[in-house]
């Protein structure tokens, strides 16, 4: 006989449902093996998750080992020029083919027996084959592809769920908003290098949660940025500005003037002969404005795909702020632990100085050894020790997500904001918070196949 | 370019030099070692690192680092855990520098020097310290008589790191 019951993290999710409309938020979820697993499934299990950028496979056979939740997926362009995602396990015994973060090849062989696969992920050989395996098809026994694959502004995504929507379907709203950054100009975006990765010991949801619109905590845990010069707009002035639940799940944040003609940064601090060559002919006369107005956007694509970008210098004596754009990924590493993946981008027109002064200045603010990143690590290993905490459970403790809320702050609701969207005047809010694990909630419960609304008007 | 044997008097210096680096880092006497141990035209690199195949060599990415840090940006690095608000730091990791194999060569003013190096570190109550090693590849230039680090570049063990932050020198 097998007794079924309701588990520990089907009670962490009702907490979260009755908590949401008050703003609360089970601190569990943070810390609790079960929901863990739950999410290693039904999120990564089954929402697009960011790999790579289209400019680190640009040529033929180009390919980078990247991960969809804890496991490993080669991300290869293929002889034609489509791009592949391929699961990296022998279809013979599971054995990793792939044994370089990144390359170029024409195949990939198995170090156990030797069975050969192609580009595509075909099996197109074995030692011996008419010996071996004469009679048995080829066909059917390549490596295992994702169910979809898709990119956007050149940022490849894939999902493991042939249930999926396509993927502009499930960015929703937050395409608008990619759109503002990323389609500038003709030109568009591409990578610096390789990545930087990092392991702490946190929980992934806490760098999501950051990246949807915690400005709040640069005045205290940031302050020292000011102090060395590395920011331009002071805490109080950075408030101002618009969050923005973008779509069900995906959340962003604008730190904005609150008039046109106010000095400070435009367009994320991006040199002028760059924003000389933005315009409006891949996004709207508004689109425009907002990216013109904005000193800083910090975005996350729900689960685990943040993007900032904003003004910074890693040495204010010498250099005055540029604009940076850093995207990244918080990609779970066990309950306790999650691996950060972090890109740096250019614009492909920025000439090779500019290139060089923005990389720099991301490099020495956001990454593990940067002035503003450093410091956000340290709560976050304490968050999701508060998470695993028995105490937290006996006593009922919950976590306070109610900024913003009516009653409760100066942030109000923008009437004609002209994005897709649900938009907050002054970043006092912690909604874009809310929206991320209203949804998060939302899809931890969906049965297979069944999904969540994409968007607020459905 | 000549190598420097073990037991001379340039040597000895090298050695020393290392070893007060080293304590002064241990101890967090940042600026004691940058103002006096750091040349002002200092290049001081940590370059990222991934997994590779043999035959493609070591896996060092041309042009990426976790560390690019110039007299400025470690000046910047120094400034701000003196602050108030240096939370990476504060209360402090405790860190001892191990160095060790050291090898120098001499060409004309310089002098460079390979090292070991082994970082142990641990923060609040951890009892698994975390472990950064590596090879440094320094070039020391006399400047008004002192020997200055003049080229540092850091060859880390590590695709991945796995430590909290780098808020620490090499
Ligand atoms: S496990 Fe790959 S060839 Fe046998
Ligand atoms: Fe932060």
């Amino acid at each position: 006989m097998t007794i079924t019951g309701p588990t520990r993290a089907d009670a962490l999710l009702d907490a979260l449902d009755r908590g949401l409309p008050h703003g609360e938020i089970p601190v569990g979820l943070f810390g609790n093996q079960e929901i863990y697993d739950r999410e290693l499934r039904r999120l990564f299990g089954r929402c697009w998750v960011f790999l790579a950028h289209e400019s680190e496979i640009e040529a033929k056979g180009d390919y980078v080992l990247r991960k969809i939740g804890e496991d490993s997926f080669i991300v290869i362009r293929d002889e034609h020029g489509g791009i592949n995602v391929l699961f990296d396990a022998c279809r013979h015994r599971g054995v990793q083919v792939c044994r370089s973060d990144s390359g170029n090849t024409s195949h990939f062989r198995c170090p156990y027996h030797g069975w050969t696969y192609n580009t595509k992920g075909d099996l197109v050989g074995a030692p011996l084959w008419r010996n071996a395996f004469g009679g048995m098809p080829k066909e059917g026994n390549g490596l295992t592809k994702a169910a979809k694959v898709a990119s956007y502004h050149g940022l490849v995504f894939a999902t493991l769920d042939p249930s999926a929507p396509p993927l502009e379907e499930y960015l929703g709203g937050m395409a608008w908003y990619l759109d503002l950054l990323f389609g500038l100009n003709e030109h568009g975006m591409e990578i610096v290098g390789a990545p930087q990765r990092f392991v702490i010991d946190a929980n992934w949801k806490s760098g999501s949660d950051n990246f949807a619109g915690d400005d709040y905590h640069l005045g205290t845990l940031h302050r020292s940025v000011w102090e060395i010069g590395a920011f331009p707009v002071p805490f109080r002035e950075n408030m101002m500005g618009y969050h923005v639940q973008a779509a069900p799940g995906h959340s962003l944040s604008f730190s904005m003037a609150p008039t046109e003609d106010e000095p400070g940064p435009k367009f994320f601090g991006f040199p002028e002969e760059l924003v000389a060559t933005f315009d409006t002919s891949r996004i709207s006369a508004h689109q425009l404005d907002i990216a013109r107005r904005s000193r800083v956007m910090v975005a996350n694509v729900f689960p685990n795909f943040s993007i900032l970008a904003l003004p910074m210098t890693e040495d204010g004596a010498h250099h005055p702020p540029t604009g940076v754009v850093t995207i990244r990924t918080w990609q779970p590493h066990g309950v306790g632990q999650v691996e950060i993946w972090n890109w740096f981008c250019v614009y492909k027109n920025m000439t090779p100085a500019q290139k060089d002064r923005a990389y720099r200045a991301g490099l020495g603010t956001f990454s593990m050894g940067g002035a503003f990143e450093m410091d956000d690590t340290e709560p976050w290993i304490t968050v999701s020790r508060t998470g695993r905490s028995v105490a937290a459970d006996l006593l009922d403790f919950k976590l306070n997500y109610q900024m913003g809320m009516p009653g409760v702050g100066i942030a109000k609701p923008v009437e004609d904001w002209p994005g897709p969207g649900i938009s907050y005047w002054t970043r006092y809010e912690e909604g874009v918070q809310r929206n991320l694990y209203r949804f998060y909630g939302d899809m931890m419960r969906a049965e297979p196949g069944a999904w969540p609304k994409f968007s607020f008007d459905d | 370019m000549g190598r420097v044997m073990a037991g001379s008097p340039l040597y000895d210096e090298v050695v020393q030099w290392m070893d007060i680096e080293a304590e002064l880092l241990d101890e967090y006497r940042e600026r004691e070692w940058l103002e006096g141990m750091v040349s002002q035209e200092v290049v001081y690199q940590v370059p990222l690192r991934q997994t590779v195949e043999r035959a493609r060599g070591t896996g060092f990415v041309d042009g990426v680092y976790h560390l690019d840090e110039t007299y400025g940006s470690l000046r910047s690095r120094v400034a701000r855990n003196e602050t108030a608000y240096a939370w990476a730091e504060d209360p402090p990791s405790r860190i001892r520098h191990f160095v060790t194999n050291i090898r120098a060569s001499e060409d004309g003013d310089a002098i460079g020097v390979r090292s070991n190096l082994l970082i142990f570190r641990t923060r609040q109550e951890q009892t698994q310290p975390q472990l950064l090693s590596g090879e440094r590849r320094d070039v020391l230039r006399r400047e008004d008589g002192v020997l200055k680090l003049y080229r540092r570049r850091v060859l880390l063990d590590l695709t991945v790191i796995g430590t909290h932050n780098l808020s620490i020198f090499f």
